[in-house]
């Protein structure tokens, strides 16, 4: 409730900031006045409060606020920052290459901040939906702890059955499911390939095996179904945790080439 | 094929005794001293006899001068009556925290604050040993191989406080082993003395079987504590004090379920025999109701039987009632009038029956009519969250850390920003039982009834009195881990400790120095928990049980 409160807030502010912006802009135009020196000084300041937000979530242990709060304001800022972004450059894609090359950073980096932010709130219902909680460093041990089950049944059915059908076949298709995360796109968008694939493979072999290495098929295929939910968790925490990789280094690069544009104006603008 | 089963006997109540080293030839003594003499043993029936009390339920423990036999504020599950020897009991204001084993002053300063930035070292859990050296609390071993701390300069405590002498004959702490209540004085040993110490169960038997401890106890009980716990209650706060007085002098009391509830639910936990396991009915739904029930301490579960099982409405806890609604309306309508639901103990649970008659007379008459019972027409879904957090135990905490999956993004902000304010070190794990998309994560909940705290030797864990929250005093923490081992939710961990250089610490044979760590509610950080300041979608809280069952 406080959080919403909070948010609700930043809104009202940011957008009687931005008709304020709005109004001063279009007055000092018709004035004949140039606006771009003060547009442009207010969109490096919010690229540097935009870039601290990293910054606060490594000071945990000061008490600066919220990093809930923080990050209302990050998105906030990142939408102010666009619309500052193409009243300073007066287009969408400015002429020359370093211009150009600015440009394309700032749209990368507010991309990967949009599409982050969408996935942060699309994934974790899926993820909470898709199977046991696995922690994302104890998921390796996960599936070698299936992985070594699996060819603990195909072994025993060897043993019991004296046929070596199934064992063969493991070796030669299932490992391949068994050996580490598969189908990691098709989990991210939530297909069901996995599923597919693994229930195919299962059929095809059933009718070559023995009783013993039947019932060894069904405890494949269980163990198969829940190495399908680790791969989902896998695969949706590892785009939890990976687009920020992508976001981070891009703004470190677009506030590097931003403090060298400012450097530039301030050399030859006069 | 053969299915194979391995005969052992059925574990038996004595199977291990309190005393390891108690006799036959001890017992005897002890059943000549005039306090032990004076209880008729006819009155116990012949499994739970009185020689049988004394010789499993029961042990003898010496102490030397200085030593602390029971600490202010801590939790216990035994009693004891001195044999020979003198005590003196610290009266209030009581002894200083740091003289007991306590966290010192926990506020850090924004400058010690931020110096974490560099203090922190790559090494997790290292300790500055000099300041084991400089503790004040001195420990050892005594010849049971129990721990004992004792005050260094007895003589200097006893001149600047307060005290009070206990001889041979006395009982104390009978009231904190069967009402799950913190001690309340802190007592020492002032010449070398031999106590019989008694544990919990044993003490339940004597006060049940003996009208003379019974009477004792109870007198105690109602001249300390009853008082005070009918004043606090707004059931009685209208009555004139001679109405109060008559209340209180019929009050009757009884405990149920086990003190060491802890133990067994541990073993069970996570198995479908830990929902269904034994839960002593208090109240049975279909009988006539002889009077409210008040909790004192422990939880009870509000249930009515649904299919083949129950099914869980709610749960009581300290200060709650059970009955009033049918015992009114009994008086009220003059029909006889029956318990629509049950309550049982979840654990352990002390109760105070008042009976219909007193309320009649001094508390009916002028009572507005309680709110009737919530309608049992619900869907059974909706109680399906509590029933989840009753068998979980869950309803025990003050501070769950709660986790909104559907919010969660897995980014692990909350286990670095926890480890940053704690040497490196996370103090939870995020990970524990999940109901739909909510998450109880294996934090310390500094629970209400904080059985980590029963037992520990040298009162290292203990309930903060200013931020109220269970702590460990690290320089004191001797890792005997009797607190990890009572912990049901296993949020309590052994952590072996190093030097600045990463040298790990050891005695003298050679062994590792390790400390129990859990989460302390970053209670000497300014801006309170870490893990849900760092949370970026406000999908980790703290929360107390009691909030979230009432939404």
């Amino acid at each position: 409730m406080r959080a919403t409160r909070t948010n609700t807030l930043i809104v009202w502010i940011t957008a009687a900031a931005l008709a304020a912006l709005g109004y001063w802009h279009e007055v000092t135009r018709r004035g004949l006045g140039d606006p771009t020196f003060v547009t442009g000084y207010m969109l490096f300041t919010l690229m540097v409060f935009l870039s601290l937000y990293n910054g606060r979530k490594k000071l945990s242990m000061i008490s600066l606020g919220r990093v809930s709060t923080w990050l209302s304001l990050h998105v906030v800022a990142g939408f102010v920052a666009v619309v500052l972004f193409v009243t300073h450059a007066g287009t969408l894609w400015p002429q020359g290459w370093a211009d150009r090359a600015l440009a394309l950073l700032f749209y990368l980096v507010t991309l990967s901040g949009v599409a982050g932010y969408a996935l942060q709130l699309w994934l974790p219902g899926r993820l909470t939906r898709s199977g046991p909680e696995i922690i994302y460093e104890r998921i390796p041990a996960e599936i070698a702890g299936l992985r070594d089950a699996a060819e603990q049944a195909v072994t025993d059915a060897a043993a019991q059955s004296g046929f070596d059908t199934l064992g063969r076949y493991y070796v030669q298709t299932l490992s391949w499911y068994f050996a580490r995360p598969r189908y990691w796109l098709s989990h991210v968008f939530g297909g069901r390939y996995a599923e597919f694939w693994l229930q195919r493979r299962l059929a095809t072999i059933r009718r070559h095996l023995s009783e013993a290495e039947r019932s060894a098929l069904g405890r494949l295929a269980e163990l198969g179904a829940a190495k399908t939910a680790v791969d989902a968790q896998h695969a949706m925490q590892s785009v939890l945790k990976g687009w920020t990789l992508i976001h981070v280094p891009l703004a470190a690069a677009l506030l590097t080439v931003a403090t060298w544009h400012l450097i530039l104006v301030h050399v030859y603008a006069r | 094929m053969s299915i194979r089963s391995m005969t052992v006997s059925r574990p038996q109540r004595w199977d291990v005794r309190f005393g390891a080293d108690m006799t036959d030839a001890a017992v005897d003594g002890l059943l000549a001293r005039p306090e032990i003499a004076a209880i008729s043993a006819d009155n116990f029936p012949q499994h739970v006899s009185l020689r049988g009390i004394l010789l499993n339920d029961a042990r003898i423990v010496a102490f030397e001068p200085g030593d602390i036999v029971v600490r202010e504020g801590d939790y216990g599950s035994s009693a004891f009556l001195i044999l020979s020897g003198q005590l003196r009991v610290v009266l209030a204001p009581g002894l200083p925290g740091d003289a007991l084993g306590r966290q010192p002053a926990l506020k850090r300063t924004f400058l010690e604050t931020l110096s974490q930035l560099w203090t922190n070292r790559r090494i997790p859990e290292v300790r500055d040993p000099q300041r084991y050296r400089d503790r004040h609390l001195a420990s050892r071993r005594a010849k049971d191989g129990a721990a004992r701390v004792f005050i260094q300069d007895l003589p200097a405590v006893l001149d600047k406080h307060r005290t009070a002498v206990l001889e041979a004959g006395a009982i104390f702490g009978e009231l904190a082993a069967l009402g799950r209540v913190p001690r309340t004085a802190t007592i020492l040993a002032e010449k070398p003395s031999q106590l019989l110490e008694i544990r919990w169960q044993g003490l339940r038997e004597l006060r049940r079987y003996d009208p003379g401890w019974k009477r004792q106890i109870d007198a105690t009980y109602r001249r300390n504590a009853l008082q005070t716990h009918i004043e606090a209650d707004p059931l009685f706060a209208g009555l004139s004090p001679v109405a109060r007085d008559a209340v209180v002098t019929r009050v009757k009391f009884k405990t149920y379920g086990s003190f060491d509830w802890h133990v067994s639910y541990k073993q069970m936990r996570g198995t479908a025999e830990a929902a269904q396991a034994d839960e002593p009915v208090i109240a049975a739904e279909g009988t006539r109701p002889d009077g409210i029930y008040l909790v004192r301490a422990g939880f009870a579960r509000v249930s009515v039987p649904l299919g083949s099982d129950r099914r869980t409405l709610s749960y009581l806890g300290a200060g709650d009632h059970f009955g009033l609604e049918e015992t009114y309306q009994a008086w009220k309508s003059g029909e006889p009038v029956y318990l629509k639901r049950s309550l049982t103990a979840l654990g352990y649970v002390d109760v105070l029956r008042v009976p219909a008659h007193v309320l009649e007379k001094h508390v009916f008459p002028s009572l507005p009519a309680p709110a009737p019972l919530a309608s049992l027409e619900r869907p059974i879904a909706d109680d399906a969250f509590v029933e989840w957090l009753v068998d979980e135990r869950f309803i025990n905490s003050t501070q769950a850390m709660l986790i909104d999956l559907d919010r969660c993004v897995r980014c692990d902000d909350c286990v670095r920003a926890c480890a940053s304010t704690h040497g490196g070190n996370p103090r939870f794990v995020r990970h524990g039982p999940v109901f739909d998309h909510w998450m109880v994560a294996n934090a310390c909940m500094h629970c209400r009834d904080p059985v980590c705290m029963i037992g520990c030797p040298t009162g290292a864990i203990h309930r903060h009195e200013a931020a109220g929250v269970v702590v460990i005093n690290d320089d004191t923490c001797i890792g005997c881990g009797t607190c990890a081992n009572s912990c049901p939710y296993d949020n309590i961990r052994l952590v072996e400790v190093a030097d600045r250089n990463g040298t790990p610490l050891s005695d003298e044979s050679g062994r590792a120095i390790v400390k129990a760590t859990k989460c302390d509610l970053c209670a000497d950080q300014p801006g309170g928990p870490a893990c849900a300041r760092a949370c970026p979608h406000d999908a980790l809280r703290r929360v107390d049980a009691n909030t979230l069952v009432s939404g």
